[in-house]
């Protein structure tokens, strides 16, 4: 199924004309430096193509032949290489096997069908078979070239393409290439009698992954052969489709794609069957929006709740496109897929628009109104760091977004412990505790609880909530009596508050007693007083021990009744409660 | 070859299933629905005898598909079977040293799954002048009934138990969940002839939970 959509989306992308897709037998790849020649095959011009990127000077994206598969072996390029196989530049101090590359680079260029008749491979070899290189190696810009190693490719003068992509030389590459092996079997994704790819072209890309690339159909090690195969041999999957699924897989994860997104160790990719808005904005939604434009993902979660009557809306509820999501993790030099999910364009959009109602939780105007995955899950991270995010929670919680499941149990502790751990709870957490606690309630819905609202909810009798909320109470209380304490309760109690109440609250009472006594404004005295006693009817006892699911119900009590608390304080200025 | 029409149904379920696709049996990824080859397996594990070759001819989903990722250790190398030879005639020692050829695998799986396989059986040139198919039907009857096997029967990797109950004839059974979906080509099983092993694909489709199986030499079958 994985690879059979990625080849689909290969054919689609083909149809539709892109040019960013090399067809079959190319590939594209950076030349950094060009080597200008004229009709009868003399050097005119090394040229950069250098751009600046950022920090790095990249070279420019031409469409070449496919590279051959490197390994100790001498093997050139057709038509581009690195100084090594151009012109035999020896620069490991082994001259005779730099000739050998040469040589071969010079072979196979002869090699290709049809070769003399083209201008621009015929002044090629010329070029190549009088061996004068000295106006080369004495251009200004040819150290360089030696000390980067980049690859170099030719040019006709007067070309604007290169010799490599000339319509005759294109042409005899496609057309050749023939294999020796003539067993046809049948390939596991067409399901059509193609020859088997003993091995696969690498997938690029994947953070953590070689560098070199990786590949998902790999057999590198004898304990994973079956029935006598090797490599490629135990999972026949035809030249065509291997062709096309990598090439597509590759596409989705070059860099600056929209349709990729990197969770947690997984690459992850986005894609439809047919061309939709979905597939570039999907990424903007979780993602982390950049400096220059803060507001980006807002409007993307907007134009997603946006009903499709106005016109503006992102996708329409009924659109059965089928969407595809491939979460990829490296794993030395292969790739597990982490995971895989296939639903309807429409189907995801509902239960992304439900993840985002379900995170969505009153907070202060300066915080921001919608949330990453990032930010989410860097929460859960002690001491605020990506690195300390549990590995697998990006994927699982992905997964329970995209399948509109509850959110993996470890996510509520981890939120909770954290709140524990940093005695506070800040907006992300909150948000997801009670994402957690909406979305596990709708799959075990529990009918004497109340669901978790977004702002506070006085009428909420559950005893873990009305307790956070006691607890907000009576840190304003003291608080107000003494303003600017280096220590509150918060940071003295809220770990045993939260888990076991009934050894905490009663002291924290008689504590409350003091501070109200210490208040000058009688009026607020009055108001906290109030406020306790409505707090404490809905509570019959303090109970021993808090449950899971209570202590994040408890956090979220405190996080209302804060947020309650800052905002009457912006309508109604002073004697607050 | 004696044919017989004698339907069987066997409801399996278990907590975690790895059928796993061919091209990534490294890094396991399951098919989403149980494969042809495993429910013979299945089958095989309750009664097996070489007079009878059992053949699948649908397969009910009872579960929804639901996937779980795991990681695990597992070793990179094979043991030696020439250390194997030497150690039986008595010399060296037979041992693979698993820190040293620790490799992790991932493996995505499918998790709480069930199942109803239909089947039946052919007799083969094995069977004997005093086969015949109620034999053997009433055979694995019995055993199914009263959970006798010859080894724990699993859901596609061994570690993966299954339990399995027959299905009364004449009874509705366990229905399957409404999903129809196109699951691709799918393994139907490997074919053991001319000393090599070929596997056979077919195109499976998910048909209001249930996936129809065609037999091994049907047309739509390829390999």
């Amino acid at each position: 199924m994985i690879l059979q959509a990625l080849a689909e989306y290969y054919d689609r992308k083909i149809r539709e004309d892109d040019v960013a897709l090399a067809p079959q037998g190319f590939e594209r790849k950076e030349i950094p430096f060009l080597i200008v020649l004229d009709e009868s095959g003399n050097f005119v011009d090394l040229e950069d193509t250098r751009v600046q990127e950022g920090k790095r000077v990249v070279g420019r994206t031409f469409t070449v032949p496919s590279a051959v598969k490197r390994t100790v072996a001498v093997a050139a390029n057709l038509l581009w290489d690195n100084p090594g196989y151009v012109f035999g530049i020896d620069g490991k101090g082994n001259p005779a096997r730099a000739r050998q590359q040469h040589e071969a680079f010079v072979a196979a260029i002869r090699g290709l069908r049809g070769v003399q008749d083209d201008a621009g491979s015929a002044a090629l070899l010329s070029f190549l078979e009088r061996s004068e290189f000295q106006e080369v190696f004495a251009h200004p810009r040819w150290p360089e070239v030696v000390e980067t190693g980049g690859n170099l490719s030719f040019r006709l003068a007067g070309d604007a393409e290169l010799v490599c992509q000339r319509a005759a030389v294109r042409d005899a590459i496609s057309a050749g290439g023939g294999t020796t092996e003539t067993t046809r079997t049948q390939c596991l994704v067409t399901g059509e009698p193609d020859t088997v790819a003993r091995l696969h072209p690498a997938i690029k890309g994947v953070r953590g992954a070689q560098t070199a690339g990786a590949n998902i159909v790999s057999f590198n090690l004898e304990s994973f052969n079956s029935y006598g195969h090797t490599q490629g041999f135990n999972a026949p999957v035809g030249a065509r489709a291997t062709f096309a699924y990598t090439t597509a897989l590759n596409y989705l994860l070059r860099k600056d794609s929209p349709q990729r997104l990197q969770l947690g160790d997984a690459a992850t990719v986005f894609w439809a069957e047919r061309a939709t808005p979905l597939e570039t904005e999907i990424t903007r939604l979780f993602e982390e929006p950049p400096r220059d434009d803060p507001d980006r993902n807002v409007e993307a979660v907007r134009a997603l709740f946006e009903s499709p009557r106005t016109g503006t809306a992102l996708v329409d509820r009924d659109d059965r496109t089928r969407f595809y999501v491939l979460g990829l993790a490296p794993n030395a030099s292969r790739l597990a897929i982490r995971f895989w999910h296939v639903s309807t364009v429409g189907e995801l959009a509902e239960r992304i628009r439900l993840h985002f109602e379900d995170i969505r939780i009153a907070r202060a105007p300066h915080e921001p109104e919608v949330l990453s995955l990032f930010r989410l899950l860097v929460a859960t991270a002690s001491l605020g760091k990506a690195e300390n995010i549990r590995p697998a929670l990006a994927a699982e919680m992905i997964r329970a977004i995209l399948e509109g499941t509850a959110y993996p149990r470890e996510l509520l502790a981890a939120a909770v412990q954290r709140n524990r751990a940093e005695r506070n709870v800040t907006y992300p957490r909150a948000a997801l505790v009670k994402a957690c606690l909406r979305r596990a309630d709708r799959f075990n819905p529990q009918p004497s609880e109340p669901e978790v609202t977004v702002s506070l909810d006085e009428s909420n009798p559950n005893p873990g909530y009305r307790l956070g909320r006691l607890f907000a109470v009576l840190e304003r209380a003291q608080e107000a009596a003494s303003p600017g304490l280096n220590a509150t309760i918060r940071d003295r109690f809220y770990g045993a508050a939260s888990t076991t109440p009934v050894t905490v609250f009663p002291r924290l009472l008689a504590l409350k007693n003091h501070h109200v006594a210490k208040l000058e404004n009688r009026g607020q005295a009055v108001n906290l007083e109030k406020q306790i006693g409505a707090i404490m009817e809905g509570i019959q006892e303090f109970p021993a021990l808090l449950a899971l699911p209570d202590q994040g119900r408890f956090s979220i009590g405190y996080y209302h009744q804060r947020q309650a608390f800052f905002t009457r304080r912006n309508t109604d200025h002073g004697d607050d409660a | 070859m004696n044919t017989t029409l004698q339907q069987v149904r066997l409801h399996v379920w278990g907590e975690y299933a790895c059928f796993t696709r061919p091209e990534m049996k490294v890094e396991r990824v399951s098919y989403d629905v149980m494969t042809p080859s495993a429910a013979r397996g299945i089958l095989e594990a309750v009664l097996w005898k070489p007079a009878i070759r059992w053949e699948v001819t649908r397969i009910d989903v009872l579960r929804p598909i639901r996937w779980i990722s795991v990681r695990r250790n597992e070793v990179g190398s094979v043991a030696s079977t020439r250390n194997a030879l030497a150690a039986m005639h008595g010399g060296g020692m037979v041992a693979l040293y698993v820190e040293e050829a620790r490799q992790q695998r991932a493996g995505l799986l499918l998790h709480d799954v069930g199942y109803v396989i239909h089947a039946r059986f052919k007799l083969t040139d094995r069977a004997g002048p005093g086969d015949n198919p109620a034999k053997f039907a009433d055979m694995f009857r019995r055993r199914a009934e009263s959970g006798q096997c010859f080894n724990q029967p699993y859901l596609g990797c061994r570690e993966f138990s299954a339990s399995f109950s027959l299905v009364p004839p004449g009874e509705p059974g366990p229905q399957p969940i409404e999903e129809s979906r196109d699951l691709g080509w799918m393994l139907h099983d490997v074919v053991h002839e001319n000393g090599a092993a070929t596997p056979r694909f077919f195109r499976a489709r998910l048909e209001d939970g249930s996936l129809p199986v065609p037999p091994l030499t049907a047309a739509e079958v390829h390999g």
